[in-house]
C-alpha cells in the first residue's frame, strides 16, 4: 500500500506484502531484547501506523520522543475512540486490509475480545516481569498507564475546606453544601463504568448501591454529554466540580495552567483502561514491536508521565510527574481492583441503570 | 447530441448513481438485518434490531423529538430567510452588497464550531453575553442560556437560515416582476401582491429550501446531542451516534434508525414532487426581458435594517468574534485576563504536519466534490425535466435517497462498500462519499433552477435548428449559471464541513480538517479545535472569493438581478 493518500494501492500487492512481511518475521524474527536488530529492520520498514484513543496532542508529543530516539521510523497517529477503533480494526482485519500496526484501545473487554479472535500478536516486552498481571493480557496487550477516579474541581470556586470535605469520602458529594454546584457525565465508557461497578459491587453495595447514586442525582447536578465538555465547563467556572473524571485528563489541563485540582477519596478504582497491543497482521511488524518495547520501557513511562500525565504501571519506576510536588496532591491510599468478569457481564445494564438515574437529576 | 448518445449518457448516469449512491445505501440497510453481539455485529441474520427500533418507545420517542425539533427549526429558519431574501431582493437598502455577504457568512462556520462559539457566548455562568449583562445590570439571572431546548433551536436556526436564504434570494431576484407590477397597478397593496403573486410563484424554491433545512436538522446529532444531554432530551440522530460510537456498539440498531429517517425523507420527496408537479406554474424566467422595480419600504425600512443587522450580529459577528477569542485562550475561562491568552494553538497548528496535510486534502476534496456534484446534478435534473424518460426519472429519484440517511449511518454502508476495494484508506473514498451525500442537494437545487426557465426559450432555439446539446450549452446553462455556481459553492462548503461519514472513512494517510477539529474536541482541547475552526472558516471565505473571480459571479445572487 502506498503511503501517499492519493495513490490507490493494489489489494493484491498489499496482501502479498503483508504475507511476505509476516513470513519474514517468522523466519528471522528478532527477539524482544534484540533492540539493534529490531531497529535496523524497523528502519527498513520506515513507519508505524498507530490507532490510539488517548488525547491527540499528548500522543503527538509522545511519539516525537520515539522518533527522536529512533530516527528513520515515523509514527503515523490515527485517533479514534475505543469502540470505533475496535470496529474499524476488526472490519479491516476481517477484510484483509491490514493498516494498523499498533492499537492503544480503551476498554479491557474489547482488547480481550481481539486477543480471543487472534488478531493481536504475542509479544513479550523486555519489561514484561515489571508489569503487574492485572495490567497485561497474557503477552498480547499491556496497559502502559493507570486510570483512576477523581473528583475534579475548579480551585477558584471550591475552598480548601470544601476540597478537604470532598477528599474525605465519596459520600461527601451528597452533602447539602454541594447541591446544584457540580456536574456529572451521561456517557457510557470504560473510565465512566469503573466507579459504578465499585459502588454496586457486593462488597460496597450496602454502603453505596443504588440509593447513593439516586442521592447524587437528587443534588441536582448539571448533566453533560461527555467527559471533555464537563472538564472544560468546570475549568471555565460553569460548575464547581465534576463527579467524576480521572487524574490523567485533569492533569493535562493543570499543566497548561488551568485552575483545576482533584481529590481521590478511598477506595479508588485503579485499573488499566488503555491497552497497547501489536496487530497480528502488522504491515510493519518490526517497527511495531520496537515501538511496543519503547512504550513499555522506562523511557516510554517517562514520556507518558510528562506528556499525558498518566501514572506508569511499570513496577519500580518512580512517579516523576511534577504534580507530585504539589502540597494539595495526595497519592491513592486504598485501591479498588476492578472485576473484569463482572465488567463484561454487567457493564451495559449497570450503565443503563445509572443513566436512568442521571435523567432524574433534571427534575 | 443524437438520440443514441443521449441514451448512452442516461445509461452511464444510471450506472454511476447505482455504484456511488445506491450500493452504499443498500449496504447500510443490509446492516440493519444482522444480529448484535456484546461487541458489535454478528455474522448471523436477525430482525431483532429493526424490531427494537421500530417498536420500542425509546427509539420512536427519539424520532418524535428529532421531527419536532426539525419542524421548529425549519419554520424559524424559513421565515427568517424568506423575509430577508425578500428584503434583499426587492427593497432598496444601504450597503446591500455587504449585507448579502454577511447574511450567508454563517455558512463559513461548521455547526459544531458554531456551537462552541455559542457555548462560550451563552453559558449560564461564564458566557460572555451573560457576563456583559451582569456587568451592566448587576448579579442576577442569566440573560440567555445555551444549555436548554431554546438554545438548541436558536443555534440550529441561526446556522441553517443562510442555506434557505441562498436558495430563495436568487429566484426572487430573477423573477419577472411584471405580474407583481400589474397587481399593484390594479390597486393591490405591496403586501397583497407579495402574498398573492410573489409567494405562490416562490413555492418550489421555498419548499426546496424547507426540505433542505428539515433534512439537515433531522440528521444533525452534534448540537442536539451535546446540549440535549443537559437539557433533557435525546433525538434519533444522537441515539444513532451513540449506537455507533459508544460501547457497547449497536450498529444494526443504528442502521435500523437510519432506515426510519429514510422513510421520513421519502415522504418529503414525494410531497415536493406533488407540490411542484406542474412545473410551468413556477416559470419565473420567460422569453421577455424584465426588470423589477424596488419597493419603497417607507418607515418599514428601519425594521428591515433591524432584522438583517440583528441576524448578522447574532449569527456572524458574535460567534465569529467569540471563536477567535476562544482560540487565543490557553484554557476556558470566564475571566479575560492577559495570562489566559496565548498564540500557542496557532503556533502548534502550523507546525503540525497533519494540519498542513489536512488543509490541502480538505481544499482538494471541497473543490472536486463541488464541481462534480454541480455538473452531475444539473445534467440529471435537465435530462429528467426535459426528456421525462423512465430511466432518468428513476436515476434522479435514487440519487436523492442518500440524503435521507444520517451521515454516520451512511458512513457504515460506505465503509462496508469500499472496505474490500483498493480505494479504502485513500482520500478518494471520501470524495465518493461526498458525491453520494451531496448530489441530492445538487439535483434538488438544479431542478428548481431549471423549472424556473421557460421552455419557450429552448423551444425557440430548437426551432432555429439547434440540437439539444447546443440548447443546453447556449441557452439553459448560461441562464443556470447563478444556480450552478450556488450549487458548486454549497457542496464545496458542505464537503469542507462534513464530519459524520468522514469520521468513519478517513485514514491516517489523508487527514482532513473537520475530523481533526472533532479529534481535538474529543480530546478535550476545545481551544485548539476552535483555532482550526477559524482556519477552516478563512479557507471557505477564500474559496468563495476565488469562485467569484473565476466565474465572475457573486454567489450571493445579484447576478440574477
Amino acid at each position: 500500500m502506498s503511503d501517499h493518500p492519493f495513490i490507490i494501492s493494489r489489494r493484491a500487492a498489499l496482501a502479498g506484502a503483508a504475507a511476505l512481511a509476516s513470513t519474514g518475521t517468522a523466519a528471522a524474527a528478532p527477539g524482544p531484547n534484540d533492540e539493534a536488530q529490531l531497529y535496523e529492520l524497523a528502519k527498513a520498514e520506515g513507519k508505524i501506523v498507530w490507532y490510539e484513543a488517548a488525547p491527540l496532542e499528548a500522543m503527538q508529543n509522545f511519539v516525537v520522543r520515539f522518533e527522536t530516539k529512533y530516527p528513520g521510523v515515523k509514527v503515523q497517529l490515527m485517533r479514534t475512540s475505543g469502540p470505533q477503533q475496535y470496529q474499524r480494526f476488526l472490519q479491516e482485519t476481517e477484510a484483509g486490509q491490514h493498516i494498523a500496526d499498533l492499537l492503544l484501545l480503551s476498554d479491557q473487554p474489547l482488547t480481550h475480545d481481539l486477543v480471543e479472535k487472534k488478531m493481536l500478536a504475542s509479544w513479550r516486552v523486555p519489561t514484561f516481569d515489571r508489569v503487574p498481571e492485572s495490567f497485561r493480557i497474557g503477552d498480547f496487550a499491556y496497559a502502559p498507564y493507570t486510570t483512576d477516579m477523581a473528583i475534579v474541581y475548579n480551585s477558584n470556586r471550591v475552598t480548601e475546606d470544601e476540597a478537604k470535605l470532598l477528599g474525605s469520602g465519596w459520600k461527601s458529594v451528597i452533602d447539602p453544601v454541594f447541591k446544584n454546584r457540580f456536574a456529572i457525565v451521561k456517557r457510557k465508557c470504560g473510565a465512566c463504568y469503573a466507579p459504578i461497578q465499585m459502588f454496586l459491587s457486593p462488597k460496597m453495595e450496602k454502603e453505596y448501591g443504588l440509593p447513593f447514586l439516586r442521592a447524587i442525582a437528587a443534588q441536582r447536578p448539571r448533566v453533560y454529554s461527555d467527559n471533555p465538555i464537563a472538564l472544560d465547563r468546570i475549568i471555565a467556572g460553569e460548575r464547581d466540580f465534576v463527579f467524576w473524571l480521572w487524574e490523567g485528563v485533569a492533569l493535562t489541563k493543570w499543566q497548561e495552567g488551568a485552575p483545576v485540582r482533584w481529590v481521590r477519596p478511598s477506595p479508588t478504582p485503579l485499573f488499566g483502561n488503555s491497552w497497547q497491543a501489536v496487530s497480528a497482521n502488522a504491515p510493519h511488524p518490526n517497527a511495531a514491536r520496537l515501538f511496543q518495547n519503547w512504550v513499555m520501557s522506562e523511557e516510554g513511562a517517562k514520556g507518558l508521565q510528562l506528556d499525558y500525565g498518566g501514572m506508569t504501571t511499570l513496577i519500580g519506576y518512580p512517579d516523576q510527574r511534577p504534580i507530585t510536588n504539589e502540597a494539595w496532591w495526595k497519592p491513592i491510599t486504598e485501591v479498588y481492583s476492578v472485576d473484569w468478569d463482572n465488567w463484561a457481564k454487567n457493564y451495559e445494564s449497570d450503565m443503563t441503570a445509572w443513566q436512568k438515574i442521571e435523567d432524574t437529576a433534571r427534575g | 447530441m443524437t438520440r443514441a448518445l443521449g441514451r448512452l449518457l442516461v445509461l452511464l448516469l444510471a450506472v454511476l448513481v447505482l455504484v456511488v449512491c445506491v450500493v452504499p445505501l443498500a449496504q447500510t440497510i443490509n446492516t440493519a438485518f444482522y444480529a448484535e453481539t456484546a461487541y458489535g455485529l454478528s455474522t448471523a441474520r436477525s430482525v431483532a434490531a429493526l424490531l427494537t427500533v421500530y417498536t420500542t418507545g425509546e427509539y420512536l420517542g427519539d424520532l418524535v423529538e428529532a421531527l419536532i425539533l426539525s419542524v421548529i427549526v425549519t419554520i424559524l429558519s424559513l421565515s427568517l430567510s424568506v423575509t430577508m431574501a425578500f428584503i434583499m431582493a426587492r427593497a432598496r437598502l444601504r450597503l446591500a452588497g455587504l449585507l448579502d455577504i454577511l447574511i450567508i457568512a454563517p455558512m463559513f462556520l461548521s455547526p459544531f464550531t458554531g456551537l462552541i462559539a455559542w457555548i462560550v457566548l451563552a453559558s449560564e455562568e461564564t458566557g460572555f453575553v451573560n457576563m456583559a449583562w451582569r456587568g451592566v445590570f448587576g448579579d442576577g439571572d442569566a440573560l440567555v442560556n445555551i444549555w436548554s431546548y431554546t438554545g438548541v433551536v436558536w443555534v440550529m436556526a441561526l446556522f441553517f437560515t443562510p442555506f434557505a436564504y441562498l436558495f430563495t434570494v436568487n429566484p426572487l431576484r430573477s423573477m419577472d416582476a411584471s405580474l407583481e407590477e400589474a397587481a399593484r397597478t390594479a390597486g393591490a397593496s405591496p403586501l397583497r401582491s407579495i402574498l398573492h403573486i410573489t409567494l405562490p410563484m416562490m413555492v418550489p424554491a421555498i419548499f426546496g429550501a424547507g426540505m433542505l433545512i428539515f433534512v439537515l436538522a433531522a440528521e444533525m446529532y452534534t448540537i442536539p446531542g451535546i446540549i440535549g444531554a443537559t437539557a433533557g432530551f435525546t433525538t434519533l440522530p444522537y441515539q444513532i451516534y451513540l449506537d455507533t460510537t459508544v460501547s457497547p456498539v449497536h450498529l444494526a440498531r443504528a442502521a435500523s434508525g437510519g432506515t426510519i429517517l429514510l422513510w421520513v425523507t421519502l415522504v418529503g420527496i414525494m410531497i415536493q414532487r406533488r407540490v411542484t408537479r406542474r412545473s410551468e406554474r413556477y416559470v419565473t424566467i420567460g422569453g421577455k426581458g424584465h426588470r423589477s422595480r424596488p419597493i419603497d419600504l417607507g418607515s418599514w425600512r428601519w425594521a428591515a435594517y433591524g432584522l438583517t443587522w440583528g441576524y448578522i450580529i447574532c449569527s456572524v459577528l458574535l460567534p465569529m468574534g467569540a471563536l477567535l477569542v476562544y482560540s487565543l485562550m490557553k484554557y476556558s475561562s470566564g475571566r479575560l485576563g492577559a495570562d489566559v491568552f496565548s498564540l500557542v494553538h496557532y503556533r502548534n497548528l502550523f507546525s503540525l504536519q497533519a494540519t498542513r496535510e489536512a488543509l490541502g486534502n480538505t481544499l482538494l476534496l471541497g473543490i472536486l466534490s463541488g464541481t462534480i456534484c454541480a455538473a452531475l446534478g444539473t445534467l440529471i435534473s435537465f435530462l429528467e425535466l426535459r426528456t421525462k424518460g423512465l430511466l432518468i426519472i428513476a436515476v434522479a429519484f435514487l440519487a436523492v435517497l442518500p440524503v435521507a440517511v444520517p451521515g454516520l449511518v451512511y458512513g457504515i454502508g460506505l465503509s462496508r462498500t469500499y472496505l474490500r476495494t483498493p480505494l479504502y484508506g485513500t482520500i478518494w473514498v471520501l470524495l465518493l462519499a461526498y458525491i453520494a451525500k451531496f448530489l441530492p442537494y445538487a439535483i434538488v437545487v438544479a431542478r428548481t433552477g431549471i423549472m424556473q426557465i421557460g421552455r419557450e426559450l429552448e423551444e425557440s432555439a430548437r426551432t432555429c435548428g439547434a440540437n439539444p446539446a447546443r440548447v443546453l450549452a447556449r441557452i439553459t446553462l448560461p441562464l443556470l449559471k447563478a444556480t450552478l455556481v450556488s450549487v458548486l459553492f454549497f457542496v464545496m462548503l458542505m464537503s469542507i464541513k462534513e464530519l459524520s461519514a468522514s469520521v468513519l472513512l478517513y485514514s491516517e494517510r489523508g487527514p482532513i480538517l473537520s475530523v481533526l477539529i472533532w479529534s481535538y474536541m474529543d480530546s478535550g482541547n476545545f481551544q485548539f479545535a476552535a483555532a482550526i475552526g477559524v482556519i477552516q472558516s478563512v479557507i471557505m471565505v477564500a474559496l468563495v472569493l476565488v469562485t467569484r473571480l473565476i466565474f465572475h459571479v457573486r454567489i450571493e445572487g445579484p447576478l440574477a438581478r
